[in-house]
């Protein structure tokens, strides 16, 4: 029951991101709806209880779950040449606690908000926990279960950033956890140690921030560093180039880790923090953008010159660079200080982070689902509804996160005093913003109905290898025998990413077949 | 990327690792497992399956032992900032004088779980065994110790809720406990189990729980040091 295999396991997490993203979306509509008819439909503690429900959903069993646990779990054995993760009981077990997590998250949006919270704080517990796990699982799968000749230099990029997401998690869901143990212990033991905190110079909310923070601002390369990984890999199999400074990737997803662990601060320009903290956290986060411009450099490069192939998957893998250059252009406004601190909860922020972290990583989830169907089903999802769908919700998410970013400036502008005219352009805009949003949720429609079709339609001819990648998991029949690789694991002669390398036709080199009998066919 | 015939000739070569692809010939690693990095290279029959075993188990205890140091160093610095933010009005508490009993069990059950370890490796069974059982023994004493550190100081009157200084004491102990609680399960399994038919040796095992174990003790220390001089 709790051990199982790791392909079940990363299904079991695809599942459970696809029903939290659908119930997160709709959450969403009720959202815009409340803010272009306020008041009209739910009560302002209803509301926060929504805001919170539908953070959760996203954050924790969407943005995480997918693309760290759901194609991690499935395909980091297989990228590795492994039969199974180094821990499978551990697979089953962070799987279940996480969806003991969102049963618990889902019902504490009913209970009462004292009761809610609490249940809430458990159920985050139960995530972390599973996280934990997790982490702890792939990071002792890719350091000790690789294949012969799979050496740190000839990992998937994909796999080495969810070997990076690993690490990080690992040190910032314990934060998490520790965070949570103390505020459990004052809401059911009677300690005091935030209460306490009240009375003195440190106010609560100050120091609930930096725990919160701390892990936070990491959990969102949590979310985003899978998704580099899988861009980079999309990029240059549709590209069919070797990945462009791929060593310098390597170091810049490694560096994207290490500087978002440590950027927490940056959050708090506006609360009690030392009063030289916020230059350090400024030039740290700023410094963020050196190993970004090192990943966009790398895709960019990798693009140029390729015989590049416009599939679906390639589409989504080229908006969220779009969206993440554009997210992270409106990011380095807010790591200055006298920015960020008026700007804690306003548009500009919503559609920062919305485009940065929730909508480009949400691209590389479905640019990696498109990729990867084959393989997970052995059938394909139709390209042209694939293309349709990306083109509608690209579009779409920029009609509503760019208005918001403007929104965020003039509402700067009126609280520093500068005159705006036109008085009805921020309902306007509001209104502009929720009816994109009704129109980007419903293509999601041409997805769904894409997935399920493709997913129930007759079977196909079974699909081997079809964008002619060269990683392992290509190679093997599908469906996937269920100890993978069995008895004969692979040998791993080349990196990654030797696209573009005529051979007798082919224009790649498979990672695993011995140079002698591709020596054949030169 | 329209195939062609000598394409299908080089997909027949390269679809299919179980078939005749790129896959190495069968071997006969009778525990299921790949071989870790720079483990079994080298293609012969290596007779120590079990190696990579352990390797996997060891790297696994060294990442949980990271997190558990990262949520403790977070309760540390709750205290930390806490303490100097309450300089003067901090009110600390007496430290119950069992802890030093505590502290002197916990480091012995160190010195025989590291005695136990010698015995197995000149290959005496029984002596391990004993050793074994004397180091869970420890363990379990130092546990029942803390429990009575505690009510010591609910005889003063000190409870959880009483101040800071002993709301973080109780946290501190109780969490330290809990999982010192679950290196006594891992010393049981190793104590009890029969190793002829598991996946990893004794001597991993025991390699493995032994780092858990030292790891708790030194977290004890710090913890210890911490309430000590903080108050």
């Amino acid at each position: 029951m709790i051990a199982c295999g790791h392909k079940q396991v990363g299904l079991r997490y695809l599942w459970l991101a696809l029903f939290c993203v659908v119930l997160g979306m709709v959450l969403s509509v009720v959202m815009r709806v409340q803010i272009a008819h306020s008041g009209a439909v739910l009560m302002s503690e209803r509301y926060v209880a929504l805001t919170v429900l539908h953070g959760s959903l996203m954050v924790f069993f969407v943005l995480t779950a997918a693309p760290q646990f759901g194609f991690g779990y499935f395909f980091l054995p297989l990228q590795i040449g492994a039969n199974e993760m180094a821990l499978p009981f551990l697979s089953g077990l962070s799987f279940w606690l996480t969806l003991v997590s969102l049963l618990g998250v889902s019902a504490s949006f009913f209970l009462p908000i004292h009761s809610g919270m609490a249940l809430w704080l458990f159920s985050v517990v139960c995530f972390s926990v599973g996280a934990i796990l997790s982490s702890v699982n792939f990071c002792a799968t890719v350091t000790d279960a690789r294949t012969e000749g799979m050496t740190l230099t000839r990992l998937p990029l994909t796999v080495w950033a969810w070997y990076v997401t690993a690490v990080l998690s690992l040190l910032i869901f314990g934060i998490l956890l520790a965070a949570c143990a103390l505020l459990l212990s004052d809401w059911f033991l009677g300690t005091q140690f935030f209460a306490a905190s009240v009375t003195s110079s440190v106010s609560l909310f100050a120091i609930w921030q930096r725990w919160f923070w701390f892990f936070a601002q990491a959990e969102v390369y949590v979310a985003m560093l899978p998704c580099f990984g899988i861009v980079s890999h999309l990029v240059a199999t549709f590209s069919r180039r070797p990945v462009w400074a791929e060593r310098a990737s390597v170091l810049a997803l490694c560096a994207v880790g290490v500087f978002g662990f440590c950027i927490w601060g940056f959050h708090m320009f506006s609360s009690a923090l030392n009063p030289y903290s916020p230059l350090v956290f400024s030039l740290l986060a700023s410094s963020l953008g050196v190993p970004a411009s090192v990943l966009l450099a790398s895709w960019l490069g990798t693009l140029w010159a390729g015989e590049i192939r416009l599939t679906a998957a390639m589409l989504f893998a080229i908006g969220f660079v779009s969206l993440f250059l554009s997210g992270g252009l409106s990011g380095l406004f807010l790591v200055r200080r006298d920015a960020a601190a008026a700007a804690i909860t306003d548009d500009f922020v919503t559609g920062h982070f919305h485009l940065v972290m929730g909508v480009a990583a949400t691209f590389a989830i479905l640019g990696a689902l498109f990729f990867w169907f084959p393989k997970l089903y052995g059938r394909s999802l139709n390209e042209t509804l694939g293309k349709i769908h990306f083109w509608v919700t690209f579009t779409g998410v920029y009609c509503i996160f760019m208005p918001m970013h403007w929104l965020g400036l003039l509402g700067r502008a009126r609280n520093g005093g500068i005159a705006v005219s036109g008085t009805q352009s921020p309902g306007a805009a509001r209104s502009f913003i929720t009816a994109a949003a009704m129109v980007t949720i419903a293509a999601q429609s041409v997805f769904l109905y894409n997935f399920f079709w493709s997913l129930l339609r007759k079977e196909q001819k079974q699909l081997r290898n079809p964008w002619r990648a060269t990683t392992l998991e290509w190679f093997l029949p599908t469906p996937i025998p269920l100890d993978d690789f069995g008895g004969c694991p692979p040998e791993v002669y080349r990196s990654a990413y030797l696209y573009g390398v005529p051979l007798a036709g082919l224009d790649f080199l498979p990672q695993h077949v011995p140079p002698e009998r591709l020596a054949r066919f030169r | 990327m329209p195939g062609t015939p000598v394409l299908d000739d080089i997909e027949l070569i390269i679809e299919d690792i179980r078939g005749s692809g790129g896959g190495k010939p069968p071997s006969r690693d009778d525990d299921g497992d790949d071989n870790g990095d720079g483990g079994n290279s080298g293609g012969e029959r290596n007779p120590e399956p079990r190696r990579s075993s352990a390797k996997k188990y060891s790297t696994a205890i060294a990442l949980a032992m990271l997190s558990i140091l990262m949520f403790f160093m977070v309760l540390t610095a709750a205290f930390v900032v806490l303490r100097v933010d309450n300089l003067h009005s901090w009110a600390g508490i007496q430290m119950p004088w069992i802890l030093w009993v505590n502290t002197v069990v916990l480091l012995a059950s160190s010195g025989t779980l590291e005695m136990a370890r010698r015995k197995l490796q000149v290959d005496s069974l029984r002596g391990f065994k004993q050793m074994w059982a004397l180091t869970t023994f420890l363990g379990a004493v130092f546990v029942v110790g803390q429990v009575i550190a505690w009510r010591q100081l609910a005889a003063q009157g000190v409870y959880m809720t009483s101040r800071l200084a002993s709301s973080f004491f109780y946290v501190f102990t109780a969490l330290h406990a809990a999982h010192l609680v679950g290196g006594i399960c891992a010393l049981l399994y190793v104590g009890l189990r029969k190793f002829e038919t598991a996946r990893v040796s004794r001597f991993a095992a025991a390699e493995v729980t032994s780092y858990y174990w030292h790891f708790m003790d030194g977290l004890w220390l710090f913890l210890f040091a911490l309430l000590y001089f903080g108050q």
